[in-house]
């Protein structure tokens, strides 16, 4: 009977908490995991005070450096959605990577901005002034966020940039994915990004981004299948794993703003390295069956293989 | 005739006869070594702190201490922002609470029935005991969005010529926090009222009206001369606390790294943009600057303490000349 401690990401939290009693029964490993955020998690592994982190956020060379031989493995897919709260709008709102930009770069303040209507013909936007949300703390979610609009928005890139935390230069910004809900909730013309597993379990209405296609798509599983469709066959680095703005031959159904999800763990994990590369084996095989019901999509066969290799190099 | 030459005789040692007691060594070793460690984990955390701030310090120098920035992806940083928002939310707490402790202290010890202030008493004091995450959470939740459509438009109608008072109402901004800040000071700062109040003597307040003088004149002359120092100890006791929180700020502040021309508006403090970061620093640097607000609102801390201490011997000196 072995035991695992781990902390880290919420954004893949629904997924393991369907791992843990799986794995228990399979192995008889007890797991016990809370949902601290992605910073959290690469903080816990860092200091060893747990067994393995969890991060929707890849590790900054600083990162990389202070967790002294760390291994990052992708154990769960999924998009990241656009909740909004618009009183009386009548259908499903429609948005572009450079309109969302420009809306978190305090450019369109209006939910009755010309650029936005332009893309939700029919639609009727309220003279709502827009107030974007954001994560105040270190969020993996704000990574993926970033990073979609850092490469969709050179005004972004060069303004604001990519990270787990960023200098937002407008808007309100919350604690945790339940202080973003709670802002969103009680604030009419409020806009943010959350993950998918989280909007329905809230049963937040978010929106349909527009693709490199020219395609409005929402991030379903099929969506997301389609943001990994043109990764290599053969993957060496975590690098060339980017599934953020995804081109045009990834297809019309491709979600643009998809991020895999990360379990860290040590290479010299001591007596917990067996049941650790048990537990994220199981996870990256096994394991992916329990995804669809909560939209995390199976990952695709190369990334799987990436995984078995450094899942190789946790030792004792 | 040889005498016997006087010899005074030494009597033996009893230390108990001699009153020292064994326990009282004790005590005072006790007691000694209990107020050195804490003098010695004053210096070692003050130490500490600065040691881990070096790499931040050594960058940016003194700078850093008017510089409005915080960027983590080049990363530039800079603590003027989060001044800006830890003095005003304190100091719009301090000028709020001051009065409202002050009258609740007055109500309950001169003026409530006697059956009613016990009860009333231990209500205002239960407000402190409410977790400053669970305030927080009331505030982002309830308070803050009754702000924006209730106080912030009224302010605006009446103030709206001031800058600060003009401008979008925001549910999460300067005046939330000061206010969910204002909400934690009272409660502290109107029991040590309450106390200092109940320890007038009664000679003196009978005096005073015995001379003619009205309820009021009353108690402005007797009580509030006589615990001066006591309020403004209090007063600043309050200010600490509301220096120092960082949860429900970081909850009610809204999280805008920079200095916000109306009140309404998002800004940061320093507890809450630690509490909010620290965890998640993706560079050696970052970690640092955000030590080095640390250090910053230790000092701010510190100095606004000797500032209280310093007051409270100011007016204990004035007191005593009266």
């Amino acid at each position: 009977m072995g035991s695992l401690v781990g902390t880290g990401a919420s954004f893949p939290f629904p997924l393991i908490s369907k791992w843990i009693p799986a794995v228990d029964q399979a192995y008889g490993i007890n797991i016990t995991y809370s949902p601290t955020g992605s910073s959290a998690g690469i903080a816990g592994i860092t200091g060893r005070t747990v067994d393995f982190g969890a991060s929707d956020a890849p590790l900054s060379p600083d990162q990389i450096t202070a967790c002294k031989g760390c291994v990052v493995v992708p154990w769960g897919l999924a998009g990241t959605s656009i909740p909004y709260n618009i009183p009386g709008i009548n259908g499903r709102l429609r948005l572009t990577g450079p309109v969302l930009a420009n809306i978190y770069l305090g450019v369109i303040t209006n939910w009755n901005a010309a650029a936005i209507r332009a893309i939700n013909p029919g639609r009727n936007l309220p003279d709502l002034k827009i107030t974007p949300v954001y994560r105040s703390d270190g969020s993996g979610t704000t990574y993926n966020f970033t990073d979609y609009l850092s490469a969709v928005s050179p005004a972004w890139k060069s303004k604001v940039g990519v990270g787990t935390t960023v200098n937002y230069p407008t808007g309100i910004g919350a604690r945790g994915s339940s202080g973003v809900a709670g802002v969103l909730k009680s604030t009419a013309g409020a806009l943010t990004y959350v993950d998918t597993a989280y909007s329905l379990s809230n049963k937040f209405t978010f929106a349909a981004i527009r693709n490199a296609t020219g395609t409005f798509t929402l991030p379903g599983l099929r969506n997301v299948k389609a943001a990994v469709s043109t990764l290599p066959k053969k993957i060496t680095s975590l690098k060339q794993i980017k599934i953020v703005d995804p081109p045009k031959s990834a297809g019309r159904q491709a979600y643009p703003i998809s991020t895999f999800t990360y379990v860290i763990a040590a290479t010299s994990s001591g007596s917990k390295a067996a049941d650790l590369r048990k537990f994220i084996y199981w996870a990256v095989t096994r394991g992916q069956a329990f995804g669809p019901p909560l939209l995390f999509q199976p990952m695709p066969t190369s990334v799987q293989a990436f995984a078995f290799r450094e899942i190789k190099k946790i030792q004792q | 005739m040889t005498s016997t030459p006087y010899e005074p005789t030494v009597p033996e040692v009893d230390l108990r006869r001699r009153g020292i007691r064994l326990g009282d060594v004790i005590f005072k070793g006790i007691a000694v070594v209990a107020a050195v460690a804490a003098t010695a984990l004053l210096f070692l955390i003050a130490y500490k702190i600065f040691d881990l701030a070096w790499p931040a310090i050594k960058e940016f120098g003194l700078s850093f201490i008017w510089t409005e920035a915080w960027n983590p992806v080049t990363d530039d940083y800079g603590a003027l922002a989060f001044i800006y928002g830890t003095v005003v939310t304190s100091l719009i707490a301090l000028v709020l609470a001051t009065p409202l402790s002050i009258a609740i202290a007055l109500f309950l010890t001169e003026m409530a029935p006697r059956r009613l202030a016990a009860p009333i008493a231990t209500m205002v004091e239960l407000l402190a005991a409410i977790p400053s995450v669970v305030l927080g959470l009331w505030g982002i939740l309830v308070f803050g969005p009754w702000v924006a459509d209730n106080l912030e438009p009224w302010l605006e109608s009446v103030l709206g010529f001031i800058p600060v008072f003009s401008g979008e109402p925001s549910q999460a901004g300067i005046l939330p926090a000061a206010l969910v800040l204002t909400i934690m000071i009272v409660p502290i700062t109107s029991a040590i009222c309450r106390e200092l109040f109940m320890r007038v003597p009664r000679e003196l307040k009978d005096g005073a009206l015995a001379l003619g003088s009205t309820r009021w004149e009353a108690i402005r002359a007797v009580v509030f001369t006589y615990t001066a120092p006591g309020i403004a100890a209090a007063v600043l006791l309050g200010l600490g606390r509301a220096f120092g929180e960082a949860i429900a700020v970081n909850q009610t502040i809204g999280n805008q790294n920079a200095i916000p021309t109306s009140w309404f508006e998002p800004g940061n403090s320093l507890g809450s943009k630690i509490a909010a970061e620290y965890v998640g620093a993706t560079s050696v640097l970052q970690a640092g600057s955000i030590l080095y607000l640390a250090a910053i609102l230790m000092v701010i801390s510190l100095g606004a303490n000797v500032a209280a201490q310093f007051i409270v011997v100011r007016f204990e000196r004035a007191r005593r000349a009266v």
